[in-house]
C-alpha cells in the first residue's frame, strides 16, 4: 500500500496542528507588521527618537549651533524661579480651566439644537461646521478686526452704553477674548462627536423613559447625558490636551506674548527659549514639564472613568 | 499678521524697482544719475565715525581690480541667498541678483524668502544642520548671537587680499558688523535712520512752519497740542509714533536726553539713570500728559497713523518713505527734534554674511563685494526703503531721491548704533514687556519706577 506523499505530509503535520493553526495568524501578524512599517518606522524616527532627545537635552546647555554642556536638573531647577515660565503655566492653567469645561457645554448644547428634524436642518449644521474648514490664521483675523477698539464688537457694545474695551490689547481681557475665539474655533469638532453621540441613542428609551412619566429635563438628565458619557469622555480628553499645547491663536492674536506677557503659554515659552533666545535646554526642561502635567491630568481624568462613563 | 509684524522694525525693503538702473547699474561707477550732493549734509565723514578697522590692500581702490564686482575666476556654481520679507521684496532682490548674475555669469544665486519670525527659525536650524544658506541677511543686534557662535565666515583674510575698501561703506555699518577681534564678519547691506515726518498739509492749513533742525522736545509739544483736535469732528492727533521696539523713537530720547541703555563696553545696564528714564518719561507724557498722541495698541491693530492720514507728525525710521508715498501722503522729513543732550537719532545696519560652512566662500564672497559695491547699491537706493550702504551711492543718490533723503542720510552724523549684543532678543523682550505694560499701554508706573523695577531682571540676562 502506497501512500500519496501528499497524504503524508498531512499526516506528518497533524500533531502539529495547534502550531498549524497559529500558522497563518503569524503570517497575518507578519502582513500587519508589514503595512504598519512606514508609520512606525515614522513615529519611532520622527517622534519617539526626538521625545526622547529632548530628555538628554533637557540636561544639558545648548544653543544648537555650539556643543552642549551637561548641567543636570540645573534647567528644571531654573526654570522654578523664572517669573515668564511661572507666568507662562499660570496663564496655560486658566486658559485650560476655563476653555475646556465651556466649550464642552456649549457644544453640547449647539449638538442637542441642530440633533432635530426640521426643514434645512443641514444647511444650519453646515453653517456651524464652517469654523472647522477655515484657516486658522483667517480666523484669526477677522477675530482681531472684531475685537480692534473700533470693531464691530465695540460698535455692539457701545449700543448699551458699554465703553470701548481693548480687548486682546488689555492685560486682563486678552486672554478671555482669546479663549473666547478658541471656543468658537473647537466648537465644530466637539459638535460633530456630540451629534453623532445622540444620534446613536435609540428613540425606544426616550419612548420609554417618557411612559414612565419623564420630562424634557428627564429624558436629558436619565438618557441623553448618561448615554453621552462615552462621547463626553473622548471630547474631554482631547480638548485637555489639545488646551494644554494652545500656540497658534495666542501667536496670531497676541502678537506673541503682548500685551506684557499677559498671553504667553506654555508651548510659546518653549519655542521662544528654544528658538528666539538660544536656550535649546531650557525649552526641552519646560517641553518634559509640560509632558508631566499633561501625562498627570490625563491619567487622572481616566481614572474618573468608571466612576461616571457608561458604555452601553 | 505679518505686516503687524513687519511694520515693528527697518527690515523690509518694499514696493518699487526701477528696472532701468538695472541697466544703469551694469555700466560703471561713475553713472550717477543724480546731480551731484554738493549740498548734502555729508554722511560720508560723520563726526561719531569710527575709522576704517580693517586693512586695505592700498589706500586707492581703483588700483585694486580685484576689488571690483565681476573677478569671480572659480567653477561655475549655484550659491544660496536667504532674505526675510515677502513676496514684494523678493522679487526686488530678485533684480538685484540678476544685475550679479548678469555680471557673474558663473555664479546662479537661488534667492529664498521667509517672514521675519521663521526666517530665523529656518536659520537657526539650517545652521544647526550644516546646511546653511551660503550668504543670508543679518540684522545688526542679532549680529553677536551667531558671530559669537562661530558661525559665519572671517572676510578679513579676503577683503585684504582683493583690497577691498571698506572705508567706501558707511562706518557705522562697518563697526556694527566687526567683532571685538576686530575683524568683520558681514558687510552692511543696507541702513536705517529715524527722523520726524511730517504731514505739510496739516501744517500749511494751521498756518505752522514745517519742523526743522532748531526744533526742540519743547517745539514739539507745542506744536503737536496746536496740531491735536480730539474733540468735535474727525480726531486728528498732532502727534504719532510706534512704542513697540526701541528703535522706532525710544532709544532716541534715551541717547538725546544723555542716557543710554548699556555702558558703551556693553557690559553694564545703564537704562536705570534718571537721564535714561527721562527719555522715556518725555514718550510717557506725549500720550498721557500733553495727550497730542493716541494710546498705543499692541499688535498695531489701529495701524499707523500718520500713514491713514490722522496723525501731523511722526517719528519712525526711514524703512517707511515707501508706504507713506504709497498712500499719498505728502509729507516731509526733519530731523528728530533735541533733548536736553542735544541731537541722536537710531542707526540700524542689515549686513550680508558668508556661512562659515559654505561649499563656495569664493562666489559667496563675490556676492557679498557686489551687494556692496556702488552699482547694486544704487538698485538699493532706487528703492526708498532703505539707505544704501556704500557712502557715494548715499550721497549721489539716495540723497537726492526724494524729499526727506537728505535728512535720513545726514541723521548718520549723529545716530547712534541700535544696541548689539549677544542674548539681545531675551533682554530687549523683558525690557519692552515692562515698558509696554507700566509706561506706554497704560501709565502705571513712571518711566524711573518702571526701570528701576526690570533693570535687576536685565542685569541677569546680560551676559547669560
Amino acid at each position: 500500500m502506497t501512500t500519496l506523499p501528499g497524504v503524508r505530509a498531512a499526516r506528518t503535520a497533524s500533531p502539529d496542528r495547534p502550531r498549524s493553526h497559529r500558522g497563518p495568524r503569524t503570517g497575518e501578524a507578519r502582513w500587519a507588521l508589514l503595512f504598519l512599517g512606514p508609520t512606525l518606522i515614522g513615529l519611532a524616527l520622527l517622534s519617539a527618537g526626538p521625545i526622547l532627545a529632548t530628555l538628554g537635552i533637557s540636561l544639558t546647555s545648548w544653543d544648537m549651533l555650539t556643543p552642549p554642556q551637561f548641567v543636570g536638573l540645573d534647567n528644571y531647577a531654573q526654570l522654578l524661579g523664572d517669573g515668564r515660565f511661572l507666568t507662562a503655566l499660570r496663564n496655560t492653567f486658566f486658559y485650560t480651566a476655563v476653555s475646556v469645561p465651556l466649550g464642552l457645554v456649549l457644544a453640547l448644547g449647539l449638538a442637542m439644537a441642530v440633533n432635530q428634524q426640521i426643514r434645512g436642518i443641514s444647511w444650519i449644521r453646515t453653517m456651524y461646521f464652517l469654523p472647522l474648514v477655515t484657516s486658522a490664521t483667517a480666523v484669526a483675523l477677522v477675530w482681531l478686526w472684531i475685537y480692534s477698539p473700533t470693531g464691530i464688537l465695540n460698535h455692539a457694545l457701545g449700543v448699551f452704553g458699554v465703553s470701548p474695551q481693548r480687548w486682546v490689547a488689555d492685560p486682563t481681557l486678552a486672554m478671555p477674548s482669546i479663549i473666547a475665539m478658541s471656543i468658537w474655533q473647537g466648537l465644530p469638532v466637539n459638535v460633530i462627536i456630540f451629534l453623532a453621540g445622540l444620534q446613536a441613542i435609540p428613540s425606544e428609551y426616550y419612548d420609554a423613559v417618557s411612559v414612565d412619566g419623564a420630562g424634557r429635563y428627564g429624558r436629558f438628565r436619565y438618557i441623553t447625558v448618561p448615554l453621552l458619557t462615552p462621547s463626553i469622555f473622548f471630547t474631554g480628553v482631547l480638548a485637555l490636551i489639545g488646551a494644554f499645547q494652545v500656540f497658534d491663536q495666542i501667536y496670531v492674536m497676541a502678537n506673541p506674548g503682548k500685551p506684557g506677557g499677559a498671553t504667553i503659554t506654555l508651548v510659546y515659552f518653549i519655542y521662544e527659549s528654544g528658538f528666539r533666545n538660544f536656550h535649546m535646554g531650557l525649552a526641552s526642561a519646560a517641553a518634559w514639564i509640560l509632558f508631566l502635567i499633561v501625562a498627570v491630568f490625563t491619567i487622572l481624568y481616566f481614572r474618573t472613568q468608571n466612576r461616571w462613563v457608561h458604555y452601553k | 499678521m505679518r505686516t503687524l509684524r513687519a511694520s515693528r522694525g527697518p527690515r523690509r525693503l518694499a514696493v518699487i524697482a526701477i528696472a532701468s538702473l538695472l541697466v544703469a547699474g551694469c555700466t560703471s561707477t561713475g553713472s550717477t544719475p543724480s546731480p551731484a550732493p554738493t549740498a548734502a549734509p555729508t554722511p560720508t565723514s560723520p563726526p561719531v565715525a569710527t575709522t576704517s578697522i580693517v586693512p586695505t590692500g592700498s589706500p586707492s581702490p581703483a588700483a585694486n581690480p580685484a576689488a571690483k564686482c565681476g573677478t569671480y575666476q572659480g567653477p561655475a556654481t549655484t550659491i544660496t541667498y536667504a532674505i526675510w520679507g515677502d513676496t514684494t521684496e523678493l522679487a526686488n532682490q530678485q533684480k538685484i541678483v540678476d544685475a550679479f548674475t548678469a555680471k557673474n555669469p558663473s555664479i546662479k544665486v537661488k534667492v529664498t524668502v521667509a517672514d521675519w519670525d521663521t526666517y530665523w527659525d529656518k536659520l537657526q536650524t539650517s545652521l544647526a544642520g550644516g546646511n546653511a544658506p551660503d550668504v543670508f541677511v543679518m540684522d545688526g543686534p542679532l549680529f553677536p548671537d551667531y558671530q559669537t557662535r562661530d558661525q559665519l565666515l572671517d572676510l578679513n583674510p579676503l577683503i585684504a587680499r582683493d583690497g577691498f575698501d571698506t572705508g567706501q561703506l558707511a562706518d557705522l555699518g562697518v563697526k556694527d558688523f566687526t567683532a571685538p577681534d576686530g575683524h568683520l564678519y558681514g558687510l552692511p547691506r543696507d541702513l536705517s535712520t529715524v527722523a520726524l515726518y511730517y504731514n505739510k498739509k496739516m501744517f500749511d492749513q494751521a498756518g505752522i512752519p514745517y519742523p526743522d533742525d532748531s526744533w526742540t522736545w519743547d517745539k514739539l509739544v507745542e506744536v503737536a497740542t496746536k496740531l491735536t483736535k480730539t474733540s468735535g469732528g474727525a480726531t486728528q492727533w498732532g502727534f504719532y509714533t510706534e512704542t513697540t521696539d526701541m528703535e522706532n523713537y525710544w532709544s532716541s530720547l534715551v541717547w538725546q536726553a544723555g542716557g543710554d541703555i548699556l555702558s558703551p563696553d556693553k557690559k553694564t545696564v545703564v537704562i536705570d539713570t534718571d537721564q535714561a528714564a527721562a527719555g522715556l518719561q518725555f514718550l510717557q507724557d506725549l500720550i498721557y500728559k500733553y495727550k497730542v498722541m493716541a494710546q498705543p495698541v499692541p499688535g498695531g491693530a489701529a495701524g499707523d497713523l500718520f500713514e491713514n492720514g490722522q496723525a501731523a507728525m511722526e517719528a519712525n525710521g526711514s524703512w517707511l518713505v515707501p508706504t507713506h508715498e504709497a498712500a499719498g501722503i505728502d509729507f516731509g522729513v526733519a530731523p528728530l527734534p533735541r533733548g536736553p543732550a542735544g541731537q541722536a537719532t537710531s542707526v540700524n545696519p542689515s549686513g550680508v554674511v558668508v556661512y562659515k560652512g559654505t561649499k563656495s566662500p569664493e562666489a559667496a564672497w563675490e556676492f557679498v563685494k557686489c551687494y556692496t559695491g556702488p552699482d547694486m547699491q544704487a538698485m538699493v537706493a532706487s528703492l526708498k526703503a532703505s539707505m544704501p550702504a556704500n557712502k557715494q551711492t548715499l550721497a549721489d543718490i539716495y540723497a537726492t531721491s526724494f524729499d526727506g533723503g537728505k535728512t535720513f542720510a545726514g541723521a548718520l552724523a549723529y545716530a547712534h548704533l541700535k544696541p548689539s549684543f549677544r542674548g539681545y532678543n531675551e533682554f530687549t523682550t523683558a525690557l519692552q514687556d515692562e515698558l509696554d505694560s507700566n509706561v506706554f499701554n497704560d501709565n502705571k508706573l513712571t518711566a524711573k519706577a518702571a526701570l528701576d523695577e526690570v533693570t535687576p531682571t536685565l542685569k541677569g540676562l546680560l551676559g547669560k
